[in-house]
């Protein structure tokens, strides 16, 4: 005896078809989505690839082509001065490490 | 006295010209690699099948990625994100066919409410919606049927999953193997890629 009623509706048949294929294309690997381009003569992994059409993402999308170049330059700039910076700064911190454990080793002897 | 300091990334300010899709979002945050979001043009293409012709794929798709980004849907812990975002499409198409049936309940309902005034009025139900989606769905089938029209296999695995019945159940009615089921799948996997790419360009 059948436990479940399904409605024979075409509505339910499709939701339940699109349900199951859907997953076909979750699962669907890298390789599988190179392989289906590749049959249809795109290169994916190329710039400004026929394959995405009609997505609405620039074809390479860049941190520039979000954020004002201005800005980002002014922020580009600002971070390398601060790189350029930092090997004095260790420099500085290692000096100022190395005279405290001197110091210290002073004391401990002058206290024999 | 030690003194730290600590550099705070800044972040630049928005150009003020570009308008941000949520697509774009998810792909600038790193949510999706650009291979997933062939994988959610297929798979957005496919439940755009049976929608009412004002509604496309990519709504579908930007709509998925809106709600993932504002929050609306939260992503459970351990789920991939494509499948996440498919699951936002596949309820946001569920959603479109209640609507197109007429409202929530889409069966003729009677509003229970002793607080207005409003609590005799009936949501009547267009018997001509149903018939009209019923249409729809048909012909999206017969569509669906035509990509694998040259594959037997494929199709009778197709007529098992509208049917609702399981991979076992599939083999044990067609009398095949699980490696004749595996490669059938896989090739209606390969036509459905190749369908799902080649839409934009037709």
């Amino acid at each position: 005896m059948r436990t479940k009623l399904t409605p024979a509706t075409s509505t339910a048949a499709l939701g339940r078809m699109l349900d199951q294929l859907d997953r076909e294309l979750i699962e669907a690997s890298d390789e599988d989505i190179l392989e289906a381009a590749r049959d249809l003569g795109m290169n994916p992994l190329m710039k400004g690839s026929a394959a995405f059409i009609g997505l609405r993402v620039p074809a390479m999308a860049q941190f520039a082509d979000f954020f004002d170049s201005d800005a980002l330059r002014s922020v580009l700039s600002m971070r390398s001065a601060q790189q350029s910076l930092a090997p004095e700064a260790e420099r500085q911190r290692k000096a100022r490490r190395l005279k405290s454990e001197k110091s210290i080793e002073r004391k401990d002897s002058a206290d024999k | 006295m030690r003194s730290a300091i600590a550099y705070m990334p800044q972040i630049p300010q928005l150009a003020e010209t570009k308008v941000l899709r949520p697509a774009e979002v998810a792909l600038a945050l790193n949510l999706i690699s650009r291979m997933d979001f062939l994988r959610l043009k297929a798979i957005a293409r496919l439940h755009a099948r049976g929608l009412p012709p004002d509604v496309g794929w990519d709504d579908l798709l930007q709509e998925a990625f809106t709600r993932a980004i504002v929050g609306s849907r939260r992503k459970p812990q351990g789920v991939p994100m494509v499948a996440f975002l498919a699951g936002i499409m596949r309820s946001l198409r569920s959603e479109h066919w209640r609507r197109t049936r007429g409202g929530p309940g889409f069966r003729e309902t009677l509003r229970i409410d002793h607080q207005r005034d409003l609590s005799r009025a009936a949501e009547l139900h267009d018997p001509g919606s149903d018939l009209e989606q019923a249409l729809l769905a048909r012909e999206q089938i017969e569509a669906i049927e035509e990509l694998f029209a040259d594959d037997p296999v494929a199709l009778a695995i197709l007529a098992g999953l509208a049917e609702g019945r399981s991979a076992a159940q599939i083999r044990a009615a067609m009398k095949i193997t699980k490696i004749d089921y595996d490669s059938a799948r896989k090739r209606m996997r390969r036509t459905l890629l190749r369908e799902g790419l080649t839409c934009g360009l037709n």
